[in-house]
């Protein structure tokens, strides 16, 4: 149960070790997929009864196993991706040995900490995995030491500290109403043990307490108001940190509110938190709608695309059914993949364009058709079109949405998802269609045909992101008992 | 140790961690900000140590003194060692001028009196009596961290929230768990020394570290 | 009895007192200046000199000119008699409120600053608006700060904070009393013009604040005015010691022997600090203008958060 931890903290060390060459550029991906594949095991296992391990400090259920299976499957794209990513900025002069090897150790080590914090069995560990994986990024975001780099690796870390440090508070006041409560001095961070003995802790405190927690993690999970940073920082991150970033630390972000929820739900009734969520659902829905429409550079029209799925994940949350809750679930694998592929391919279109306006890109499908159908289809993904599993979710948030009687909020945001879906495929239109650009203005473009050269191993994670998001939509089945025990540790309500 | 001498001991580190906080908005001089910074580590070590006497216990002592260690000790050297490679004295122009922003203070100090009314109605103990007292200096340390525009005053700012934290999880039950504790500790560490590494970044850029340079990134 | 008494002999040595602490504290700033300095009775015979001078005042002004003097040497008569600084058993005890003490000393800025401004001239306007910008901030932090100190005794009557504290010498050290007594020092520092806020020395028409409004006075119109600015000292130290530091003071049921000793230690007290505020000034710079709200507003704080503090703590 150790191993989804263990083994990128082993791969962190080997490149610690041998730095990033040839023969160790696929050890994270190894890495990887061996964590994927105790994650798969350790679902199979918990299904039915959760999991305990270093004496209590761990504790995996269904929706621990789960997160380390979106967490396996991002990491396994990204790190597949890695390899072409820092060969093309090697190439380029852009990045050197000493710096790769620092991307090596920390990538892996990004990877163990947010596999740590899903596992954490006490709020507090939790809290710190969720703190260190600012840390560990924070040198990732600035990595390339231009003005920009510096100030988006700033505002990060300021601003994800200081929420997070709000999230602390919540937690200290969680361990004194539950120390008031007189639960015994282990169990006082345990989300099990609080979950159990919920009804006992005094609603005044876990008022505060709840609204602190939801605050301070939705800072890290994207949700307005806390999301001024996540822009800034995708912005000036390696494509393959970008995708970890937004296909699973934000959803790891809001893992923990999920883990929150369950005690709020008991301790102060499920009023209270559902009005949190909504209400940051549906400002991070609008603040996402209002800057998409006139978003001239694609990497951060991704990345308030990314805002905006957090608040459809909050929203799902909101509702709080069963249906709901599987919805969210899906949604935040769905999610994962198809960012990661969106950020993957943008990566690949920025080191070739030299630029990440948008209006420097143009004509892209018949430049490079592969690159620009990854890209497309990404889009279409993320607007939720069949058969992405993004369709399936959003209809079940949707429709869970309006049998819970909260229809309003669903049709705000629906409305909301349409303005979006129209600032994504506008800017869209014009990177993929378009003319192609006369041969002379591209900085960067070494065929004289101003075609996109991609890698063979740089296409292999954005087919496979693909299909595996189609796949999910089509035939969701395998994961749909897992899905539901999962929702249940979620405090799905029938 | 009897009441009577642990409410006032109790009281005057309460005061102490306060009045250092909030001088913090006072003082242009970076120096002394850093200061004042130790100086509220040590009455935060001073305030658990009190805590310690009182309830008898070994352990809690034991994590006075590393709390003392640490934020007397460490930070508030390494925040000193980043401020003589830089060379920058004095906070330029904070947003909030000096006067306003104390009396801003004064009304954060009755907004985290009545935030914190549940806490203390819960156990009116002496102890959790003070906690308003750390939610003014988490307040104030936000205040800092949103006016002010030199790098290392918003590291002050932080800590501060930071310092305030802890202060509450000692006033109201002892402190958190060992192992989050000491993750907790070591996180901190770790986000001031990234922070002091990205102020060398900065200056290399920009020449300096007014964070009213940083304007590139906008929509 | 021994009450009216004591209330008598305080403001018989408030007012025969005030010039000498002025006299002493200019005596210990020239020594430590190293200079040998006036005796310590030379501002008695100051004042000696002015009264024996016509009465002029300047032309066009009017009755508020002639009337201000008169009202701020009034009301810090008042004040001395009704403070609690020889006996808390006064027969004006009930007066000594709180709320009424900080009006009447702001009644005689209030009245200066309005003489100045009848001059008609740049510097009595100019030290008048300074005088008012300072006062604003300078009243709400004394009402403040006593008002902390009046909370765990449940009054605002100075006499009975004064007799609690007699008989909890403890609560003196707890978080309100050191707030408060910083607070009160730094207002008492600005309400009697001393260094870092104004300079009582110096006629720099860039700095000055309470010189600049009393420039056209003369004769005994100046020396009323120096005389009570001396009795405002005196007062506010005597304050401050009493609350703070209040060994010493007769209270219910003392004799006459406790208030004759009480006089003694009240002298003593007022000496010591008047010496080491003089002491203070010479080795600290003015302030400059703009930089006086910050200190101000950074005192009102302090006497917000004693205030806060009070509840906090409780």
């Amino acid at each position: 149960m150790i191993s989804p931890v263990l083994f990128p903290l082993l791969a962190a060390c080997g490149y610690a070790v041998f730095g990033w060459r040839a023969a160790t550029a696929w050890l994270g991906a190894l890495a990887a997929a061996g964590q994927l594949g105790a994650a798969v095991t350790l679902a199979v296992a918990t299904t039915g009864q959760p999991r305990t391990a270093l004496s209590g400090l761990l504790r995996a259920d269904a929706l621990s196993a789960f997160m380390l299976i979106v967490i396996g499957v991002v990491a396994l794209l990204a790190m597949l991706a890695s390899p072409s990513y820092l060969a093309a900025d090697l190439a380029a002069r852009r990045t050197g040995p000493r710096a790769t090897r620092r991307y090596g150790i920390l990538t892996q080590a990004f990877v163990a900490a947010m596999a740590l914090a899903v596992l954490a069995a006490s709020l507090g560990v939790l809290w710190v995995a969720v703190e260190a994986t600012t840390i560990l990024t924070a040198f990732l975001v600035g990595s390339r030491r231009t003005r920009q780099a510096v100030e988006a690796a700033w505002k990060y870390v300021v601003i994800c500290s200081v929420g997070i440090a709000l999230a602390l508070l919540g937690i200290v006041l969680t361990h004194y109403a539950a120390s008031h409560a007189g639960l015994p001095p282990a169990g006082r961070l345990d989300w099990a043990v609080l979950a159990r003995d919920a009804a006992d802790l005094d609603p005044g405190v876990m008022r505060i307490a709840v609204a602190l927690l939801v605050l301070g993690f939705g800072t890290k999970a994207g949700l307005a108001p806390m999301h001024a940073w996540l822009p800034d920082a995708y912005g000036q991150t390696p494509a393959p940190v970008s995708a970890l970033m937004s296909g699973v630390l934000l959803s790891v972000a809001f893992y923990a509110i999920l883990r929150v929820k369950v005690i709020a739900d008991i301790a102060l009734g499920p009023g209270f938190i559902r009005t949190l969520l909504l209400i940051a659902a549906l400002a991070s829905l609008a603040v996402s709608a209002a800057l998409l429409l006139a978003q001239r550079d694609y990497i951060r029209m991704l990345a308030y695309s990314s805002i905006e799925h957090m608040g459809l994940v909050a929203l799902g949350a909101a509702i709080g059914t069963r249906l709901a809750m599987a919805a969210v679930l899906l949604h935040v694998l769905g999610h994962g993949l198809g960012k990661s592929v969106l950020f993957l391919s943008s990566g690949h279109i920025q080191q070739a364009v030299g630029s990440s306006k948008i209006s420097a890109v143009t004509g892209l499908a018949s430049r490079a058709p592969l690159l620009a159908g990854a890209f497309g289809l990404g889009l279409l993904a993320l607007l939720g079109m069949p058969p992405f599993s993004l369709f399936a979710s959003e209809i079940g948030i949707a429709r869970a949405g309006f049998t819970a009687g909260l229809g309003w909020a669903v049709a705000v945001a629906l409305a909301l998802t349409l303005v979006i879906g129209a600032g994504l495929l506008s800017g869209g239109r014009r990177m993929l269609l378009g003319p192609l650009p006369p041969g002379g203005t591209v900085p960067l473009a070494p065929p004289a045909d101003g075609a996109i050269r991609l890698a063979r191993s740089a296409a292999v994670p954005l087919v496979a992101g693909l299909l595996a998001c189609a796949a999910l939509g089509v035939a969701g089945g395998p994961l749909r008992h897992l899905l539901e025990t999962a929702a249940t540790m979620a405090g799905a309500t029938p | 140790m009897s009441d009577s001498v642990y409410m006032p001991l109790l009281d005057l580190a309460c005061g102490a961690f306060l009045l250092a906080g909030v001088l913090v908005l006072w003082r242009r001089d970076l120096a002394a900000i850093v200061r004042l910074f130790a100086l509220q580590g040590a009455a935060l070590a001073a305030l658990v140590i009190v805590l310690a006497a009182h309830e008898g216990s070994a352990g809690l002592a034991a994590a006075g003194v590393a709390v003392g260690g640490l934020r007397a000790g460490l930070l508030p050297h390494l925040m000193r060692r980043a401020l003589v490679a830089g060379g920058e004295g004095q906070e330029s122009r904070p947003l909030v001028n000096v006067a306003t922003s104390l009396l801003v203070a004064a009304v954060l100090a009755m907004v985290a009196y009545d935030a914190s009314q549940p806490l203390v109605r819960l156990t009116p103990t002496p102890a959790t009596q003070a906690v308003p007292v750390a939610l003014t200096v988490l307040l104030v340390g936000f205040f800092v961290l949103v006016t002010r525009r030199r790098a290392l005053s918003q590291v002050v700012g932080f800590l501060l929230m930071d310092n305030a934290i802890t202060a509450t999880a000692f006033l109201t039950a002892g402190g958190v768990p060992l192992v989050v504790e000491l993750g907790v500790s070591l996180d901190v560490l770790l986000a001031v020394l990234v922070l002091q590494v990205l102020t060398l970044r900065m200056r290399a850029a920009f020449g300096g570290t007014d964070l009213d340079e940083l304007r590139e990134l906008r929509d | 009895m021994t009450g009216l008494v004591g209330a008598v002999a305080q403001v018989v040595v408030v007012a025969v007192g005030s010039p000498l602490l002025v006299g002493l504290m200019r005596k210990i700033r020239a020594r430590l200046e190293g200079r040998v300095g006036a005796g310590v009775l030379q501002t008695w015979r100051d004042l000696r000199k002015l009264c024996r001078k016509e009465a002029i005042s300047p032309h066009g002004t009017g009755w508020v000119f002639r009337m201000a003097p008169l009202v701020l040497a009034g009301t810090a008569l008042v004040v001395a008699s009704v403070v609690p600084l020889v006996t808390t058993q006064s027969p004006m005890d009930g007066v000594a409120d709180l709320f009424a003490v900080a009006a009447l000393l702001a009644l005689g800025s209030v009245a200066l600053a309005l003489g100045g401004l009848d001059t008609g001239t740049a510097f009595g306007g100019m030290g008048a608006s300074r005088e008012v910008t300072l006062l604003a901030l300078v009243e709400p932090t004394i009402l403040l700060s006593v008002f902390a100190l009046s909370v765990r005794v449940g009054s605002t009557n100075l006499g009975e904070i004064v007799t609690a504290a007699v008989h909890d010498p403890m609560a003196v050290i707890s978080p309100v009393s050191l707030l408060a007594a910083v607070a009160l020092g730094v207002v008492t520092i600005a309400e009697t013009g001393r260094i870092p806020v104004d300079n009582p020395s110096t006629h720099l028409e860039l700095t000055m604040i309470h010189e600049a409004m009393v420039l056209e006075y003369a004769g005994p119109d100046l020396a009323l005015i120096e005389w009570a600015s001396g009795m405002r000292l005196f007062v506010l130290l005597g304050l401050l010691a009493g609350l703070f530091a209040p060994w010493g003071i007769a209270t219910a049921g003392a004799g006459p022997v406790a208030v004759v000793l009480a006089l003694v230690v009240l002298v003593f007290k007022v000496a010591v600090l008047g010496a080491g505020l003089a002491a203070g000034e010479v080795f600290m710079a003015k302030l400059r203008l703009f930089r006086i709200p910050e200190l101000l507003a950074g005192s009102f704080m302090l006497a917000l958060l004693a205030v806060a503090a009070s509840y906090f703590l409780a």
